[in-house]
């Protein structure tokens, strides 16, 4: 019989750049810490023992410079996974990403590639206040030219994560600090699953129905899945059965599951911890509502992090967070039963 | 001064190449933009930067390079381009918007890509060192000698991106070329009144590189500069800075009124034109006679011609083509 | 073929419990009753910010006896493997 094995989502992760670097010479790493450190949220668990210094490279803190440096060497034929260490860094280094990745394939007409996989860490719930807890999905989802790519548990970080690596187009692909099992930070059950051993992909634009259910869709990405799924247990012991929809990936974006799941449940809740307006959970609304106006049996939710810099205080950000309470509680309203 | 008969000439012919492509689009651009100018009219519609004037920063140093060594060039690009061997067809099709561009329209004159020659440019001010930086690695880590060069202007060195990817050069000892094109104006704003020192090259030992000052926009020699520069990184011996005194004729955009200028300027540095001088060189110095000098001219002309007459032929892109090439 | 049943520690040497009493196990890597292989890396033990992997000695049927989160100290027996 097989063993069974189970791993966080940050070994996860290491393991599906090891298995890529070995196949492949042209992949490598840089950013702030993933050497010797292994990653500040181990993301690089054992890569620096296995591939050296060359390959595993620390930079100093340019992030203009180094994402910059891993577009050019992306376009010379390497294979960079290059990382941001938390996303909400994005703002000193956002030309190298969205005017220099997203747009030389364009430029060029295809004539150029752009194989870099930007890895960073998002997201709040450990109190790391405004500038440390962002999740920004849709500010990366927003602007044409880029894949992205946020997985909820263990297996979907390695699968998704390879899938990134192979493509020719710049990948972000968001890691939330809080699935990835740190010792020194809590995680939900469900984040570490059972990883097989061998090399495997997920295609992008892809979402997976995480749990089945008549009464209401909830669509949830990245850490909300699991309050969604809290939230669906909660909400069965009052005799409404919830549709669980992971996302995995927001572009490409399955709208179809979506709205192949609403046309049946006729209810849709969606949750994203990404700031409320102007983000993911209007972008799925939206969807549903432009091609299927009579899918629609109630009024569409959006759980997410208000319009406000997250909070550091514990009793303001914890309720401020899409929880599982939220979310259950968006699901009574727009079902009519609370 | 070491260059060859063949570097010398090879350096006229791009120089000359250049100056004629940059006059012929000062006047192809007003197509259709009068009398009033309006930007977004005309047979070349956008934005325009011409580099008249700034030849030798681009024949100094591209004769020493290589097709597999990358160059990254700003929105002023066009005499680089055609010093690195970029095709001229597909260069002037795209600036013109057609099918037949680089980029198939797509990115127009500031947004040239050709990976036959390891060609990119891109309007960001700043953002192509930290690319050349990456391209120099890649080469380095695939054990392979070929060396990237970063062209700015002298209002980059005041962005952050070109202080990380110096010292990113410098601390990793890559093979990367920075030219500083330092024609003096970062559009009305004088270097006198935007940047801490007069000259960069100061600033090159703060990110462990040597750093030198060419003065005069002389090709002769930016040429030797640029021989030790490349063969330094060629031989891993690490990045080097070169600012290069230069001048624009033209405006920084064709349109620009050029009020910050003093009235004679232009006139005062067309009397020292680089081509002229060059010219004379080779004259003086019997290294070749007027004959093949205008033999060299006349080859470059027709070539710039075909190129402007293939671009008016080729097509305008069907408008769904916007859609495609979002994704490899 | 040997069979019985093995313990499963933490090393004993691992860190100086006089200088911090306690860890933890931060995660389990296979569930309880799982085969495991010998060699394999079936748990995490956390002390403090330093974390340590621990690995099977022997291939088998795992029963975990110190849950994720449980507290550990040097030589604290967390699992048993049923070898054969």
């Amino acid at each position: 019989m097989p063993s069974s094995r189970k791993l966080t989502v940050s070994r996860a992760m290491s393991e599906a750049i090891a298995q890529e670097m070995r196949a492949d010479p042209q992949t490598f790493v840089m950013g702030e810490d993933v050497g010797a450190f292994e990653g500040v949220f181990d993301s690089t668990l054992g890569l620096l023992e296995e591939f050296g210094e060359e390959r595993v490279r620390d930079t100093p803190i340019s992030e203009t410079g180094f994402i910059g440096a891993g577009v050019g060497a992306a376009m010379s034929g390497m294979r960079p996974i290059v990382e941001l260490m938390f996303v909400d860094f994005i703002g000193v280094c956002m030309n190298a990403v969205y005017n220099l990745a997203a747009k030389n394939i364009y430029f060029s007409a295809g004539n150029c590639k752009v194989p870099m996989v930007l890895m960073t860490g998002t997201g709040g719930g450990y109190n790391d206040a405004a500038q440390h807890s962002q999740a920004l999905h849709a500010t990366f989802a927003h602007l044409p030219g880029l894949k992205v790519v946020a997985p909820s548990n263990a297996y979907d970080a390695k699968g998704l994560l390879t899938t990134a690596i192979r493509d020719d187009n710049p990948v972000v692909y968001m890691f939330h600090k809080g699935l990835q099992g740190l010792v020194w930070m809590a995680s939900p059950a469900g984040a570490a699953t059972e990883v097989p051993e061998e090399s495997y992909t997920i295609p992008f634009g892809e979402a997976r129905t995480v749990r089945s259910g008549r009464d209401v869709t909830i669509v949830a990405i990245s850490m909300t899945v699991h309050g969604a799924l809290a939230a669906a247990e909660e909400l069965a012991t009052e005799g409404i059965e919830a549709e669980v929809i992971d996302l995995r990936t927001l572009v490409p974006l399955d709208r179809d599951t979506v709205i192949e799941s609403v046309k049946r449940t006729g209810h849709l809740v969606v949750a994203d911890e990404d700031y409320r307006s102007y983000g993911l959970t209007s972008e799925v609304i939206t969807s549903v509502v432009e091609a299927h106006p009579d899918y629609l049996k109630g009024p569409p939710q959006r759980v997410a992090m208000p319009d406000i810099p997250v909070p550091y205080s514990r009793p303001m950000e914890d309720a401020m967070l899409p929880n599982a309470e939220r979310i259950a509680s968006a699901a009574r309203h727009t079902t009519g039963r609370g | 001064m070491s260059a060859t008969k063949d570097d010398l000439l090879w350096m006229y012919a791009a120089m000359v190449k250049a100056r004629y492509y940059e006059d012929t689009m000062a006047t192809v651009y007003m197509e259709g933009k009068k009398p009033k100018f309006d930007i977004g009219a005309g047979l070349v519609p956008g934005e325009m930067h011409l580099a008249a004037g700034q030849e030798p920063c681009a024949a100094g140093v591209c004769v020493h390079l290589r097709n597999d060594d990358t160059v990254t060039a700003p929105h002023r690009p066009h005499h680089v381009a055609i010093a690195k061997g970029v095709d001229l067809n597909r260069m002037t099709a795209e600036i013109f918007g057609r099918v037949d561009g680089l980029g198939g329209g797509r990115g127009g004159h500031m947004h040239l890509f050709d990976p036959a020659v390891n060609f990119v440019c891109s309007g960001i001010i700043a953002e192509g060192a930290p690319p050349a930086v990456g391209a120099a690695l890649g080469a380095r880590m695939n054990g392979r000698d070929a060396i990237a060069v970063s062209y700015v202007g002298e209002g980059a060195p005041n962005q952050g991106g070109f202080h990380e990817a110096l010292n990113l050069a410098g601390v990793w000892q890559l093979p990367v070329v920075f030219i500083i094109e330092d024609n003096s104006w970062g559009i009305s704003v004088p270097k006198s009144k935007s940047t801490a020192v007069a000259d960069n090259a100061i600033r090159a030992p703060g990110y462990a590189m040597p750093g030198v000052r060419i003065e005069n926009n002389d090709v002769l020699t930016l040429y030797d500069a640029a021989a030790d520069a490349v063969a330094r990184a060629r031989a891993g011996q690490g990045p080097t800075l070169i600012e290069v005194e230069t001048y624009r004729y033209y405006g920084h955009f064709q349109g620009d009124p050029e009020i910050y200028r003093p009235k004679d300027e232009v006139k005062g540095l067309k009397a020292k034109d680089p081509i002229d001088r060059l010219y004379h060189y080779l004259m003086d110095n019997q290294i070749t006679d007027s004959s093949d000098l205008e033999a060299i001219a006349q080859r470059c002309r027709e070539e710039v011609d075909a190129a402007y007459a293939f671009a008016r032929k080729s097509p305008e892109p069907a408008p769904e083509a916007a859609l495609e090439h979002v994704f490899v | 073929m040997a069979s019985g049943r093995i313990q499963v520690r933490v090393p004993k040497d691992l860190w100086d419990p006089s200088e911090t009493e306690e860890g933890v196990i931060a995660n389990w890597f296979c569930e309880d009753g799982a085969q495991v292989e010998q060699g394999a890396t079936i748990a995490e033990v956390a002390v403090e910010k330093s974390t340590y992997d621990v690995i099977a000695p022997a291939a088998g049927s795992l029963t975990i006896a110190v849950p994720q989160d449980g507290v550990v100290q040097p030589g604290t027996v967390i699992a048993y493997i049923a070898m054969g």
